[in-house]
């Protein structure tokens, strides 16, 4: 049975382009039904943060049964911060993961993200787009501090929507 | 009797005799032109974004008027609403106020002190309007195809009867401000066209239905107009021949040719003729599309009307209207983007002095930046919207006179050596091949029109000539020959490096170059891929697709054309389609093997595509020279794809700046 890799993967590789695509446009959607329907009282960034904390706490629930104590802390550490950036490959990220100097201590890196993108195509500000992704990220750890019993915590350093070239965050024990 | 503003005797020119449709006078109304020769209303964003008319706008504007001759110089379309829905450009003049006159009158006087017929437009933007405000105003509420225009909002019978209104103030104070001609813009997209066209007027009241209907509001405009410019100022439109709205059903062509009669009907002076719309996925005027294509829309108008028919549209060279005038298809010549490129082309038309010409190359640059709240600029001329600066346009000479030496002839290197030369400079270009042109002698093999590039190469040469400067063919430089030659300046103007990527394979005998391809040196199978989704990569796609190739593109860029400015980009990625050619954009070749390659894109998934032969597109920067030349303390400047490899524009813009600074 002949088989043309190079058409299957493609298309394969465009659809999943499409359907990431499909995710980024889907949120704008969503938030702008939502202010709709809040009328002119409420405040986009509100909205807006409301629906990224509730994002933030569903992913949180889905990394419970994937996180596992058994071979240590560090690289129970590690496996979260994969998860996260897992979480943004899916979407069509570019996302690498590095551990930081100190113990404890890990650094996430988008080199490439997709929302900045979407939020200018639906004419949302820069500045929502990083506090929305901040609120997911902290608030994923909600339910995954309260599990396990641990403090940790995720800053941004860096902002690609603030024109500092990458996101940058720092997963750390606190 | 008919009047005559400006008297001009053609009769001692070359251009007259070669070209003598083109300088024989015509009447228009009660106005006689004197020659056939019109530059057309075209906007430049180079007005303050609150409608007043700049210095900038009036250098640009006396340029042109220049150049006619003594024919009709149009200034840009005003817009003139207060609410601004009208204003399709940021900085597009105003006339809603008194206030503008002022402005206006001083465009009316640059033309008139070139001794030129000025020309006043009259243009709401309609559903291409709104630049500054939220919505746009349109006959119905009928959904933009184009995500850059605003959402339109259906007119109330107030709203036209206020639009018919602002149209005659605003043309009160045209008169007001001394101009001699006042003219509709009813094409493209703009207002009255949306009134006018069966896609985009759904109304049910007494101005939409059938043509007749659809015309109203043009008709009452035309009639009130008509009234307060009187006998001696002529009235006309720009009305659209064919609309090429066939797939959103638009007009046919004979609702079209209505439109036409209906508007002579109303006592309208002149048509001129246009195609397409900002909308129609046709192309009209870029440089695929010949030369002279759409000479039958002005025939086919003069068999329906019988006042005087004007036309632009891929009119580039004389021969064409003075063809088509002859012939008894066309009354007279309307330029646009010929005049942004060389805004004395008809004047040099008359002097015999056609190898002077900068030919416009037909890329739409200049709508592109229009329609991102750019100034204007033009591809291959460097002075356009700078005509107010001396430093630009009237260069003064050096303080010093040195000898510059120039190595490579491509458009970068001969723009610069030929402004150096007229001011003064002793110059020498040094070119290691045999012919003028750079990679533009292989860029324009490239399909659909690419040959056109090779006008700037005809015009640097000549002005080479005319300036001096001295050529040494076939002689590559080297470290011994600059310090033989011990010259006050270099400009390094040797195009760039042809790169190869960072994958394993590229040393393979099958990884060619895309110049010995484009010069058919290299011998090229059956299956291609093109490293490299700028420019060079999909005009050598296109090339060989053209033979029959199958041909895949793997780029760095996030879109294929990314270099391409976009009123020419979606004409590519069309014809990329038609020719069945794939590109992978956002990916890297990973290796090269026997009779495949591998592709890796950017998320890191890998696939294989069969290929007989790899093409490298991909450039780099040329730094050959520059150490020899600093360590000997040399005035140095790198310009063209030697320093970025970009395109031929900032090849020649480098090439100018440096020019008028060394």
């Amino acid at each position: 049975m002949s088989f043309d890799a190079e058409k299957e993967i493609s298309r394969l590789w465009g659809n999943l382009h499409n359907a990431q695509d499909e995710i980024g446009r889907t949120w704008h959607r969503w938030r702008q039904a939502a202010l709709e329907i809040a009328g002119s009282n409420a405040k986009s960034l509100d909205v807006s943060l409301k629906a990224a904390e509730i994002t933030g706490k569903e992913i949180g629930k889905s990394f419970l049964p994937r996180l596992n104590w058994l071979r240590g802390e560090e690289v129970w550490m590690m496996s979260l911060a994969n998860g996260y950036a897992g979480q943004w490959i899916a979407q069509g990220g570019v996302v690498k993961v590095e551990k930081g100097q100190k113990p404890f201590e890990v650094f996430v890196k988008w080199e490439r993200c997709p929302w900045p993108t979407f939020a200018k195509e639906y004419g949302v500000s820069m500045e929502e787009d990083v506090l929305c992704c901040d609120r997911i990220l902290q608030t994923v750890l909600v339910n995954i501090n309260v599990f396990f019993n641990v403090n940790y915590k995720i800053e941004t350093l860096k902002a690609i929507p603030r024109g500092q070239g990458v996101c940058l965050r720092r997963l750390y024990k606190a | 009797m008919a009047k005559l503003l400006f008297e001009w005797n053609y009769s001692s020119y070359p251009g007259a005799k070669k070209y003598p449709h083109l300088f024989k006078p015509i009447q228009i109304g009660n106005l006689i032109i004197p020659n056939r020769i019109k530059y057309a209303a075209t906007e430049d964003n180079l007005n303050s974004r609150d409608g007043f008319v700049t210095d900038a706008d009036v250098a640009y504007i006396r340029e042109r008027a220049k150049g006619v001759v003594g024919g009709i110089c149009t200034m840009q379309g005003v817009y003139m609403d207060k609410n601004r829905q009208g204003q399709g450009y940021v900085g597009q003049a105003a006339a809603w106020d008194d206030k503008f006159v002022p402005g206006l009158k001083r465009l009316a006087d640059a033309i008139h002190d070139e001794r030129a017929v000025a020309g006043y437009q009259l243009m709401h933007c309609g559903r291409v309007g709104a630049v500054e405000v939220q919505y746009c105003q349109g006959p119905s509420a009928v959904p933009q195809r184009l995500r850059i225009f605003r959402p339109v909002q259906e007119m109330t019978k107030e709203d036209i009867k206020q639009c018919v209104k602002e149209h005659v103030d605003a043309a009160r104070r045209g008169l007001e401000a001394g101009f001699d001609i006042i003219e509709i813009s009813g094409i493209v997209g703009y207002l009255l066209s949306n009134f006018i066209s069966s896609y985009s007027n759904r109304r049910t009241d007494e101005y939409g239905g059938d043509i007749r209907e659809r015309m109203r509001v043009v008709v009452e405009i035309i009639q009130e107009v008509k009234k307060i410019c009187g006998k001696d100022v002529p009235l006309g439109i720009r009305l659209c021949a064919e609309e090429l709205l066939d797939d959103v059903r638009g007009n046919t062509s004979e609702e079209s040719m209505m439109s036409y009669k209906i508007a002579e009907e109303a006592g309208i002076d002149y048509i001129s003729v246009t195609a397409g719309w900002q909308e129609s996925i046709v192309p009209v005027i870029s440089r695929d599309v010949p030369m002279g294509s759409w000479i039958h829309l002005a025939k086919r108008a003069k068999e329906h009307v019988n006042v005087p028919i004007q036309m632009a549209y891929r009119l580039f060279r004389p021969d064409l209207p003075n063809k088509a005038i002859g012939d008894g298809h066309l009354d007279m010549w309307e330029m646009c983007r010929p005049m942004i490129a060389d805004p004395l082309m008809p004047k040099k038309v008359l002097e015999g002095r056609e190898e002077d010409i900068r030919h416009c190359v037909a890329c739409n640059l200049c709508l592109a930046r229009l329609f991102r709240d750019a100034p204007m600029t033009c591809y291959i001329n460097p002075v356009c919207a700078h005509e107010s600066d001396p430093r630009y346009a009237n260069p003064e000479p050096p303080e010093e006179k040195k000898k510059v030496m120039i190595v490579g002839a491509g458009p970068a290197g001969l723009e610069c050596a030929y402004m150096a030369a007229r001011r003064g400079h002793e110059v020498l270009v040094y070119e290691k091949r045999t012919d003028l042109g750079g990679t533009i002698l292989e860029a324009s093999k490239a399909p659909y029109g690419d040959d056109e590039l090779l006008t700037c190469i005809r015009y640097q040469s000549a002005q080479c000539e005319k300036a001096g400067v001295t050529f040494h063919m076939g002689t590559e430089v080297t470290e011994a020959l600059i310090k033989e030659e011990l010259p006050d300046c270099v400009v390094l103007a040797t195009g760039p490096i042809y790169s190869k990527g960072k994958g394993a394979g590229f040393d393979r005998e099958n990884v060619v170059d895309v110049l010995d391809v484009l010069r058919g040196k290299a011998k090229v199978g059956e299956k291609v891929v093109v490293w490299g989704n700028r420019k060079p990569g999909i005009g050598v796609a296109l090339h060989l697709a053209k033979q029959g190739k199958k041909v895949t593109i793997v780029g760095k860029d996030k879109s294929a054309g990314f270099d391409v400015n976009p009123s020419f980009k979606w004409r590519y990625m069309i014809y990329l389609r038609q020719n069945g050619v794939m590109a992978y954009n956002d990916c890297e070749i990973e290796e090269i093997k026997e009779g495949e390659v591998l592709v890796r894109s950017y998320d890191g998934y890998r696939w294989p595509v069969r290929c007989d032969t790899v093409v490298v597109t991909e450039r780099e920067a040329n730094n050959s020279l520059k150490d020899v030349i600093q360590r000997e303390g040399i005035e140095l400047f790198v310009i063209g794809d030697a320093l970025v490899p970009r395109n031929l524009s900032s090849a020649v813009h480098d090439g100018y700046r440096i020019g008028i600074r060394i």
